[in-house]
């Protein structure tokens, strides 16, 4: 954003971000998105210091940009301020890792097995906590090498469409990937995998501006000409696709190279449901499911709220003849991504995802439905019950087969 | 069959979006609501004054209107009491008495009564509520409201931070999470409330809470307890708007918050859909029919071409034709409406509309 545009000017406030802010309500001296977005930041714009620490609690969830009757982007306000913020020597450090899990996983999927086993041994986490600030209740999740491809039969005649992978499903998760490739292979779309860097979302959240734009940009570069020939590019991960369709823009807003061709990205960004969604509105979604009796919770991510496409995947589930299924609506899990795993926010993490840890608890549900992979590993922490992207109960539906 | 089609899309979630969007859900519609911000009801004390219900009392279908409203606050857990044609006091922060027609209960359970002893009770820290000031102004001016209502300034001290500076936003929300909080809160309460027939509070019980919760509340105190409203973001306000929408969330309708509509889809004298402004691309509604209840502040999504409405509340261009056969307007948008603008009309105008859009034919109904 430009040192002066006047967007600051519409906030009136009204304190609404405030309202809606997970953090404030279980942080009692927390400041709030109002106090940390615009206030501090006419402060900031003028040269008056106004570093605070406060600025590393924002989970950067968009809720107080979403609630804002006039579209001020406070959080983008905040998330600058922490690009800005001089972190101590160990947070520094581990910040640093915190903001290239494809790095991370790029590492550990050398011997995942040997990765894996270190990261489960509770001496590690102990150390990690010690050495790294690192919440040593945190499992992290399980790597594996990664071997997601584009399919080598791939239909010359149905529309091509850019699978982004995201570091998750390319490092943890690659049968999710595969996943997705099969809904859409099943509902008349060939799918090419992109070769792609990390999104940037964690570096952002972690601080790291310049890291967020040199993503940005490698993104930009490797996607730009196939999104010219009409290719779209879908997400399976609402952090991917928020940082898409949202971030890309702004970051890249004066790089008179990239600028307008982010914008085309951001443009053909859709999310795994909301194009299986626009299917089903032109009658073209396969509709061959198999009755699944299933109860389900469903739980929306901060980062789908965020893009704006109400709810597509629980109207897909709810598509599942025998699949019951209830919306939660019960507010942030606190994960956010990295943040639940930094010691020093283990207790505000948790304590913001006990309203959905408790609507779930009420609900009595088989399992959980929810497409972040972070919200998975929260809700699992939290609850113990078992949580999976949506993708995968439709994909068993079509299978006629349930996993367990 | 589910997808991005509605028989009736609401732009806006003020008092009017909100009860337009519900009585079109009472008749088992299905319904998107689209909007930003909250509207500016939530701003305020949460109540309908009584002057404003009285300057438009003879407008027909009002009655109907307000009990619709208050049958749906009552289902959504935050029930409205009061009558259009009887005016009866409040008190303010400012320790006056507002003639009020309409209000959420738990502000009635403040309303003087006769030969009642009340104690006031302050929060330590919290600024812009002056138990003391109020008491002295409330006392002077119910002797000739209330006779024999007495109040007494009380302050409680609560061992949580409250934030600096501390505020009823913070507490409200311990208040909705905190059992530990709602418990030292009782018994704080409790000892400043005793020897008085009920206990005045800051508007701050909850941001959520419902009815129910509220009397739990009070049955473990022992005694009634009303809320004042303190200055916006006022919790009385938010709690409407709070209980308003998760109800519609739960009747089917479809919440789409936090990005404005770019665009209406007219061809032929009818609107066919909307497009949202969403991130990178629009997300596109289809819609029967469509309800504008943007409010005076956002900017006008008709354009110029907007000059006045005709009877059943549709825009008129400038040549005089309907902008739309299918395109409603409500709440403060309606130019005629610029005089009279308060809440009950807010409440009627949305109400109107919501019935008008329904009467389409409800294709994609939930059955």
């Amino acid at each position: 954003m430009r040192l002066d545009d006047s967007a600051i000017d519409n906030c009136l406030k009204c304190s609404l971000c405030n309202t809606v802010c997970p953090v404030l309500g279980v942080h009692p001296q927390y400041p709030g998105p109002k106090r940390l977005g615009p206030e501090l930041e006419r402060l900031r714009r003028e040269g008056v210091p106004a570093d605070t620490e406060w600025v590393e609690y924002c989970l950067g969830c968009h809720r107080c940009d979403l609630v804002c009757p006039d579209q001020v982007s406070v959080s983008e306000m905040i998330a600058r301020a922490k690009a800005e913020h001089r972190k101590p020597l160990v947070r520094r450090l581990r910040d640093w890792w915190f903001a290239r899990p494809g790095l991370l996983g790029a590492l550990t999927t050398i011997l995942p097995a040997l990765s894996n086993f270190v990261l489960s041994m509770k001496p590690a986490r102990f150390l990690m906590s010690k050495l790294m600030q690192i919440a040593p209740q945190r499992k992290f999740p399980k790597y594996t090498r990664p071997n997601l491809r584009t399919p080598a039969n791939i239909g010359k005649e149905r529309p091509r469409v850019l699978l982004f992978p995201g570091c998750f499903i390319r490092y943890n998760q690659p049968e999710l990937g595969r996943t997705a490739i099969d809904l859409l292979e099943r509902n008349g779309f060939a799918v090419e995998v992109a070769s792609t860097e990390c999104c940037g979302v964690p570096a952002i959240a972690n601080g790291d501006a310049a890291l967020a734009r040199a993503l940005a940009r490698a993104n930009v570069r490797s996607l730009a000409n196939r999104v010219d020939s009409g290719l779209r590019i879908v997400t399976a991960c609402s952090s991917c696709g928020h940082m898409l369709k949202t971030e890309f823009g702004g970051i890249l807003e004066e790089d008179k190279e990239f600028a307008s061709a982010a914008q085309k990205i951001a443009n053909s960004t859709f999310d795994l449901a909301e194009l299986l969604m626009a299917q089903l509105d032109a009658g073209k979604l396969n509709m061959n499911f198999q009755r699944t009796d299933l109860r389900l919770a469903y739980h929306a991510p901060c980062h789908q709220k965020s893009q704006g496409i109400g709810r597509p995947w629980y109207h897909l589930l709810r598509l599942i003849p025998g699949v019951t299924i209830e919306d939660m609506d019960a507010g942030c899990c606190g994960m956010s991504g990295t943040y639940g795993f930094k010691q020093e926010k283990y207790k505000v993490s948790m304590a913001i995802g006990q309203e959905l840890f408790e609507s779930i608890s009420a609900s009595h549900p088989q399992m959980v439905a929810t497409e972040c992979a972070t919200c998975q590993m929260q809700i699992e922490h939290g609850t113990t019950v078992k949580t999976i992207h949506p993708a995968e109960v439709l994909i068993q539906a079509y299978d006629g087969r349930r996993s367990n | 069959m589910e997808s991005n089609r509605y028989d009736v899309v609401v732009v806006g979630a003020g008092i009017s979006g909100l009860t337009a969007a519900g009585a079109a859900a009472h008749r088992n519609l299905r319904v998107a609501l689209v909007a930003t911000g909250p509207g500016s009801f939530v701003s305020g004390a949460g109540w309908l004054k009584a002057q404003d219900i009285m300057r438009v009392s003879t407008a027909p279908e009002l009655r109907e209107a307000i009990a619709f409203f208050c049958e749906m606050a009552r289902f959504a857990g935050c029930p409205f009491e009061g009558d259009i044609s009887a005016a009866r006091y409040l008190p303010t922060i400012l320790g006056d008495f507002q003639s009020v027609a309409l209000a959420p209960l738990l502000l009635w359970h403040a309303e003087p009564r006769e030969g009642t002893s009340t104690a006031i009770a302050g929060i330590r820290g919290l600024s812009s509520f002056d138990e003391n000031f109020m008491a002295e102004r409330l006392n002077e001016r119910a002797r000739t409201i209330s006779p024999g209502c007495t109040y007494t300034a009380r302050q409680i001290s609560l061992s949580r931070d409250l934030g600096i500076p501390a505020t009823t936003l913070r507490i409200a929300k311990y208040f909705d999470r905190d059992p530990g909080f709602r418990a030292e809160l009782i018994g704080a309460l409790r000892s400043a409330a005793s020897g008085f027939a009920r206990i005045l509070v800051p508007g701050m019980l909850g941001l959520d809470s419902s009815a129910e919760q509220i009397a739990r509340f009070e049955r473990e105190l022992g005694c009634s307890v009303g809320e004042i409203p303190t200055l916006p973001p006022s919790i009385p306000g938010l709690r409407i708007f709070h209980r308003l929408e998760s109800y519609l969330h739960k009747i089917g309708v479809e919440l789409f918050r936090g990005f404005p509509v770019q665009k209406v889809e007219i061809h032929d004298s009818s609107c066919i859909g909307l497009q949202v402004a969403s991130p990178g691309h629009p997300m596109n509604l289809r819609c029967e029919s469509v309800v504008l209840a943007t409010g005076r502040r956002s900017a006008s999504l008709l354009g110029g071409a907007y000059a006045g409405h005709d009877r059943q509340m549709r825009p008129l261009a400038a040549t005089g034709s309907v902008v739309a056969r299918n395109l409603f307007v409500a709440g403060s948008l309606l130019h005629s409406c610029a005089d009279n603008d308060s809440d009950a009309m807010e409440i009627l105008t949305g109400y109107r509309a919501g019935n008008l859009a329904a009467s389409t034919r409800g294709y994609y109904a939930v059955r």
